[in-house]
């Protein structure tokens, strides 16, 4: 018995054929697919199929009717849905499952299809029916959500991964700088202690993490200067940078340290914490103490036998016999000026040797201005016979500073004006009282320079490039000259003009480099 | 102008012969010596009236001889040069009284110049 049997749509007046069309077309204006397969016949072909089922297809009734459904499965045959159907159509039951379909323009889409079997009086399967609906969109959607969901799972894993990464990186950064690095909380109790400071300062991490600062190694760490440092200098917001602190270790004797000092201004987990990296320099401190040493030695055995050779020069000058050639007295000449920039050169090498590890130990004593700058003024005139230096001014004063370093940088000044001023008679030397300062102007009529120069003159090593060849030199000369006057609180500068002249000036504090101070 | 004993120890053979030569001129006599260990005996032997000290000298330097001269009264006004190639040497120079200090490489004139002033 079937529903038409029974009468459910037989409609007032109408026939069985006419009720069969009318259902039939209620079945093609469904929006889901729906077919009928022949279970009787062979491989189960579809014997019915509705016009939804053929758009969702793309394939028309003829090319339907009479196949066995698997056709929408293209070539992709080994889905696990396949055996599921297989297994229902074998044993008669239904089922529902999202199976991979592809259209007649091979197209993919996802079909949920609905199967159920019909049976006859004797409960033979006699059809199957399938009601199928396009759902690639829904699919989409839901692959879309579980893909953006393993996405974002991978990003926060790759993110957790990085910041592993970069803690791992920091880490090993800080353990492997040769500084000693401390990390102090606001109260000064130290937080992380690198592996460079426990190494250095034989220490463990149990003896130094949890501690005060202060109170690390037996209190040996308490140093007067540190605690002003960090009690007064780092909470008015600037980092302390390269302060030198010189300490007797009870262990490990004296060491010499540049510290620098941080804190963490910025909000959050970190915030006031302090970071104090240490260095310890008193390897490289006595190792630049033993190159000057060095040097020191180097160029005292250096002058040594130039004294002889000097010395012997001066008795054969003065002992030349009148009858002598202009030739022969020439190359006399010639030799002494050689031996004396040998001499030169030997003690700019030892000059900026010390200077460079500020080594210029001052050794101030008060003198009369006056006097040493004619003295010095003499001395340069007495051998520079083409030449006429003028002194003008008077300061009356006496002054507290290196009297030898100043005379050395006088002395400079001249032989630079006669140097560069070889065809020029006249030079000015001025001195006058400025203030709580001497001022002294060496001015020539040479050369000169141009405006380029004049800002580079006092460089290391810095030589005109038109003067490298015209005249000897190393272009140390400027450089110690302004690093003295520095040494001093004072000031060195030029003015010059190319093919004019120049004039070289410093100011020197009457009282002394400390003078400023009180 | 009597002639006067000028007393030289420097350890370096070359300035010994140089200053010497130099120092004829001036006419006095001059006693050279290598070894500053045999300052002391030729102090006490030969009277000088001058001595010129090298600063850097082996087993005894300048600094301590010129220490000795000064703290031994008899020859504490003694006058002494003290020379050095050293950047140092004025200062230990002053700091130990000398005379006066000449820096090596020394000039002619200034060297004669200082002799003469001093005796
Ligand atoms: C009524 C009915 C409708 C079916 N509709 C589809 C369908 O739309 N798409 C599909 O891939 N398979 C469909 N099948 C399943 C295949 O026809 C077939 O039974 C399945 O591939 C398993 O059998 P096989 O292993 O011989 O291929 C349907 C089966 C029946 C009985
Ligand atoms: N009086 C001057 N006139 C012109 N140029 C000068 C004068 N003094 C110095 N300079 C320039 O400054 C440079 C550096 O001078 P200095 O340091 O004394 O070294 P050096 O004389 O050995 O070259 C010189 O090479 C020269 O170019
Ligand atoms: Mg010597």
């Amino acid at each position: 018995m079937n529903t038409f049997e029974r009468g459910k749509f037989l409609f007032s007046g109408a026939t069985k054929n006419e009720s069969f069309e009318l259902l039939t077309k209620a079945l093609d204006a469904s929006i889901s697919g729906i077919i009928i397969t022949d279970n009787s016949q062979p491989d189960n072909p579809i014997v019915y199929c509705n016009g939804a089922f053929e758009s969702m297809s793309g394939y028309s009734r003829n090319e339907i009717i009479g196949h066995n459904c698997r056709f929408l499965q293209a070539d992709d045959r080994s889905q696990k849905e396949r055996e599921i159907l297989a297994k229902a159509v074998n044993e008669g039951l239904g089922c529902t499952v999202e199976i991979r379909n592809y259209k007649k323009n091979g197209d993919l889409f996802w079909n949920e299809l609905y199967m159920s079997p019909v049976k006859d009086g004797d409960g033979k399967v006699t059809h199957f029916i399938g009601v199928q609906n396009d759902v690639t969109y829904r699919k989409k959607v839901e692959h879309d959500l579980r893909q953006q969901k393993a996405n974002m799972e991978k990003m926060v894993e790759e993110r957790t991964l990085a910041l592993r990464d970069s803690e791992a990186f920091l880490t090993s950064i800080i353990e492997t700088v040769r500084e000693g690095l401390l990390v102090l909380d606001p109260n000064f109790t130290v937080l992380s202690a690198n592996y460079h400071f426990l190494k250095t300062f034989k220490v463990t991490v149990e003896e130094t993490v949890g501690k005060q600062l202060y109170a690390l190694g037996n209190n040996q760490w308490d140093i007067p200067l540190l605690r002003n440092l960090l009690v007064k200098i780092l909470p008015t917001n600037n980092p302390v940078v390269d302060f030198e602190v010189e300490h007797e270790f009870p262990h490990i004797g004296k060491k010499l340290m540049l510290l620098n000092a941080y804190r963490i201004e910025l909000e959050g987990q970190f915030k006031d914490q302090i970071l104090l990296a240490i260095e310890d320099i008193t390897e490289r401190k006595e190792i630049e103490r033993r190159k000057d040493d060095f040097l020191s030695i180097a160029s005292h055995e250096l002058k040594t036998p130039l004294t002889t050779i000097k010395g012997y020069m001066q008795v054969i000058e003065r002992s030349l016999p009148s009858e002598a050639s202009e030739k022969f007295k020439s190359t006399i000449g010639k030799v002494s000026q050689y031996v004396e920039r040998l001499n030169n050169l030997i003690s700019e090498l030892l000059d900026v040797s010390r200077i460079q590890t500020g080594n210029i130990e001052l050794h101030e004593a008060r003198f009369e201005f006056d006097k040493m700058v004619s003295d010095v003024v003499d001395g340069i005139q007495s051998s520079a016979h083409n030449h006429k230096i003028i002194l003008k001014g008077k300061t009356n004063t006496s002054i507290l500073a290196d009297e030898t370093h100043i005379i050395q940088v006088l002395n400079n000044l001249l032989s630079n004006a006669i140097k560069y001023g070889p065809d020029s008679e006249i030079i000015e030397v001025n001195i006058s009282n400025v203030s709580e300062y001497v001022k002294v102007s060496v001015k020539d009529f040479g050369v000169g320079m141009s405006a380029q120069d004049t800002k580079r003159v006092f460089e290391r090593f810095f030589r005109g490039s038109e003067i490298q060849q015209r005249f000897p030199g190393m272009g140390i000369g400027l450089y110690v000259c302004d690093q003295i006057i520095k040494n001093h609180k004072g000031t060195l500068w030029v003015e010059s003009q190319k093919g004019k002249g120049s004039i070289f000036s410093f100011t020197l504090p009457k009282n002394g480099k400390g003078s400023d101070e009180q | 102008m009597s002639s006067k004993n000028i007393l030289i120890c420097d350890d370096d053979e070359g300035i010994l012969d140089v200053l010497e030569l130099i120092l004829e001129e001036t006419g006095h006599t001059i006693i050279p010596e290598k070894n500053s260990l045999n300052v002391r005996s030729l102090i006490e032997k030969k009277m000088p009236d001058l001595i010129i000290l090298d600063l850097w000298m082996p087993v005894l330097s300048g600094d301590q001889i010129l220490q000795m001269i000064r703290t031994t009264p008899a020859y504490k006004h003694l006058p002494v040069i003290m020379i050095s190639a050293s950047r140092d040497g004025e200062q230990i120079a002053n700091d130990h009284f000398a005379s006066a200090f000449i820096a090596k490489p020394f000039d002619y004139d200034n060297l004669i110049a200082q002799v003469r002033k001093l005796i």
